[in-house]
């Protein structure tokens, strides 16, 4: 098994002098910082020689002190072994600029282009540098540099004027006041790029081909995004995705929030998995700390992500059946009803249905109510029961299967091309799984196999989401047997100031990999955290995946992805 | 084969409609059933809150505001000043609760706050206390509170008086007692700082 030093002294030996600076954290984690000129090489040393064949996405950060701009990388491997390693580019401030590792990794096309509309780093060769999250107006102020000045206020519409288009459409423009210009919250100069409607219509080669969108409001997955499908006829051509419709900066505004206030904007990022999110918020931060949490508050922080899984998939699955027209029967109410009873577990030891702000900084914030066991017993075999009853009821219907077999296959090595994460990707056979790659809390003593399919298509990634939820109920029962007594908070107080330091934690959100990047200056507030969500890296595999199917599988294939566009857009 | 199965499927409404369950909830005729952690309504003790507006502080939508109010402790809360929460942008994330360090505020299971307009949830003390104390006790603890204040002001006009007793090097702590007096001189007893400071000055 490989671990972080010898992947240091191989990039070391490999390429002297590359290595500029670096630290071993564990075993698991190597951060380093490399020479910008020799990224490329040492990432395809890292692949071709070192198994890191998981690009796992990269952050920019801006440090305006040193007068300098960072893009780390993240690399990891899939099962190979479990480093993860953070390569770390610096550029200087003024005129930022550093090498795309797009010719690498084909998915480090969307983590690129919004480092470069948020903190305006150029990525030499990348072949598509149009904004992702941001709209048009806001392209050029940089908003995620730590001297921007903030959003001109744009919430008056007194100040809207009516603009006649010449297709007959009224719109509206808000402009900029004198006094937004000269504080420098409003761009003047636009930078120059295709809009997405001119890359769409480049795209139209024979008159039989039209645009159809899909989009933003549409009832494919619950939060809106533009799909827009190139279709001539039935079969769609090329297909073009536009996000950021609910783009709410939420990494950005962590940093003007104090460590502790930062655990609610987490819970909004996807609210059916929003314990996952506190726990990969809370235990970054808690490794920077060097917290150790009670064991009993480790347990009860694994039955309540559980639970919070079952009741994610159940509404990922029912959704699911609603968007391929429910197959005769209506399944969705069904998982509803049963998600219910998850839904109120959970609301019994936290408080809240849907956004916990549960997990604590070394703890959870309450302990489980008396009774709470035995609740779980009657639940838990119900869940259990039905969740067999859901299978079974799968797995027979014959117009499901003549619906959904074959229809958007993700084969293994594209899956981890595209750095697919979660069910899609184990659905695709690869048994990539964080609990067991990256084991975090009570995981490792916990006895649960990762559930993996063998075709990859739709039919598959539901099917796996349904084996996971007995998994699940499997960790919870466990879990209920072995919680020990004891306090369910560290005793060591908690500073309102984290020392600085950085670290990257990963969890298994409900959609896959889930990971942040945290980095602390010693304030009292985030230098910066990064966001690295799981449906993020799943979404951006809809374009190639979509191309050559009819347009009724469109919808099928987007919404056995179990989207979730607000994790996305954060 | 195919047909048998179908039918099969197409019974599972048959199988849930004999079940019992409850799908849809009757609110508002009848309220479901909350566990006792529910984070809803603020309920808050007014006789034990001391005003130091942590839960201002900690809030992330700041919607939290410090106001004056009436049946407090003002033993403890000299100011009197209790939290005002805005529900209109009220998360109910709990981390006021969390944060007191009386145990004064927690979250009850009310969760029943609509009005016609804004200000209609913007919620006072007066609404959001559950224990308070009456205007009589208000009137005894507040005759406490100046008592104590004006044996604190004696007691630092004995310090003062044996400070300058003890010769002119001590200036420095000299100056101490007078920014007592005039720190207490903004609380509620007023009146008493007020009647102790021609004692002081007496006593100097």
């Amino acid at each position: 098994m490989t671990n972080a030093s010898e992947v240091l002294s191989s990039i070391q030996s490999a390429f002297p002098g590359a290595v500029l600076d670096s630290r071993v954290e564990s075993d698991r984690r190597l951060w380093a910082t490399i020479d910008s000129k020799k990224i490329l090489d040492v990432c395809k040393h890292l692949t071709t020689k070192l198994n890191f064949d998981h690009y796992s996405g990269s952050a920019g950060v801006d440090w305006i002190a040193r007068k300098e701009m960072e893009v780390v990388e993240i690399m990891a491997s899939h099962g190979a072994h479990q480093v993860v390693a953070m390569l770390k580019v610096k550029t200087p401030r003024e005129n930022p600029s550093v090498k795309s590792l797009t010719g690498l990794y084909w998915n480090a096309n969307w983590y690129e282009r919004e480092i470069w509309e948020m903190f305006g780093i150029n990525f030499e060769g990348h072949p598509e540098l149009y904004p992702l999250l941001l709209s048009d107006e806001l392209m050029g102020a940089w908003p995620w540099r730590k001297d921007y000045k903030g959003y001109p206020d744009l919430t008056t519409g007194e100040r809207a004027v009516k603009i006649s288009t010449p297709e007959g459409y009224t719109e509206y423009h808000i402009p900029p006041t004198p006094a937004e210009v000269e504080a420098g919250t409003v761009v003047t100069v636009r930078l120059k790029y295709p809009t997405l409607r001119e890359r769409e219509e480049k795209e139209i080669k024979s008159d039989s081909e039209m645009i159809m969108h899909l989009g933003p409001q549409h009832a494919m997955v619950p939060g809106p995004f533009l799909l827009d499908v190139l279709v001539e006829g039935e079969r769609v051509h090329k297909a073009f995705l536009d996000l950021g419709y609910i783009h709410k900066g939420i990494e950005k505004i962590m940093e003007n929030r104090s460590w502790l206030q930062g655990i609610t904007y987490t819970d909004r990022m996807c609210y059916v998995a929003s314990l996952s999110n506190n726990e990969c918020y809370c235990g970054a931060i808690e490794k920077i700390l060097g917290l150790e949490v009670p064991l009993r508050a480790q347990y009860i922080r694994v039955i309540l992500e559980e639970l919070s899984r079952i009741q994610s998939h159940l509404i990922g699955t029912g959704e699911f059946l609603t968007l391929i027209a429910g197959v005769g029967y209506a399944p969705w109410q069904y998982m509803i009803i049963d998600r219910e009873n998850i839904i109120s577990l959970i609301e019994s030891v936290t408080g809240a249905r849907l956004t916990h702000t549960f997990v604590r900084f070394g703890g959870v914030r309450n302990d489980l109510p008396a009774g709470f066991a035995d609740q779980c017993k009657k639940v838990l075999p119900y869940m259990k029961s039905r969740t067999e009853e859901f299978i079974e009821l799968f797995a027979q219907d014959p117009i499901y299967h003549k619906r959904m077999d074959g229809v958007g296959i993700i084969r293994p090595d594209d899956a981890k091309r595209m750095g697919v994460s979660g069910p899609p990707l184990r659905a695709a056979g690869v048994a990539y799984d964080m609990r067991k790659e990256d084991p975090i809390l009570v995981y490792p003593e916990l006895d649960f196999k990762v559930v993996t399919g063998t075709k990859g298509d739709s039919a598959d990634r539901i099917d796996v989401r349904l084996r996971e939820m007995l998994e699940s109920i499997h960790i919870i029962e466990q879990c209920l047997d072995r919680i020990p007594e004891g306090p369910i908070k560290t005793e060591v107080k908690v500073p309102k100031k984290v020392p600085a330091g950085e670290a990257y934690y990963r969890v298994e959100d409900p959609r896959g990999e889930m990971g942040m990047y945290v980095i602390s200056d010693g304030g009292d507030k985030p230098y910066r955290v990064k966001v690295r969500g799981p449906f993020y890296a799943t979404f951006q595999t809809l374009t190639p995946l979509l191309e050559g199917t009819y347009i009724a599988d469109a919808v099928a294939i987007a919404g056995s992805m179990d989207g979730c566009p607000s994790e996305a857009d954060r | 084969m195919l047909k048998r199965k179908m039918i099969k499927n197409f019974g599972w409404p048959l199988k849930t409609a004999m079940r019992e369950t409850e799908v849809t909830r009757l609110y508002p005729e009848v309220m479901m059933e909350l566990p006792e952690n529910e984070r809803g309504i603020h309920e808050l003790d007014a006789t034990t809150c001391i005003g130091c507006a942590s839960c201002a502080r900690v809030c992330p939508n700041s919607c939290i505001e410090m106001v004056h109010f009436k049946f407090g402790n003002p033993l403890k809360n000299k100011k009197m000043q209790f939290p005002q929460i805005d529900f209109g942008r009220c998360m109910f994330c709990g981390l006021c609760v969390d944060e007191c360090p009386v145990e004064c505020l927690k979250m009850g299971k009310k969760v029943v706050m609509a009005g016609w307009e804004r200000k209609d949830i913007v919620k006072s003390p007066d609404f959001l206390s559950t224990k308070r104390f009456t205007a009589k006790e208000v009137a005894d603890l507040e005759a406490e509170a100046k008592r104590v204040a004006a044996e604190k002001a004696a007691a630092a006009a004995a310090k003062k008086a044996a400070a300058a007793k003890e010769g002119p090097a001590k200036e420095g702590a000299a100056k101490k007692p007078a920014k007592e007096g005039a720190a207490a001189a903004n609380g509620p007893a007023k009146k008493a700082a007020a009647a102790a400071k021609p004692k002081e000055g007496g006593a100097a």
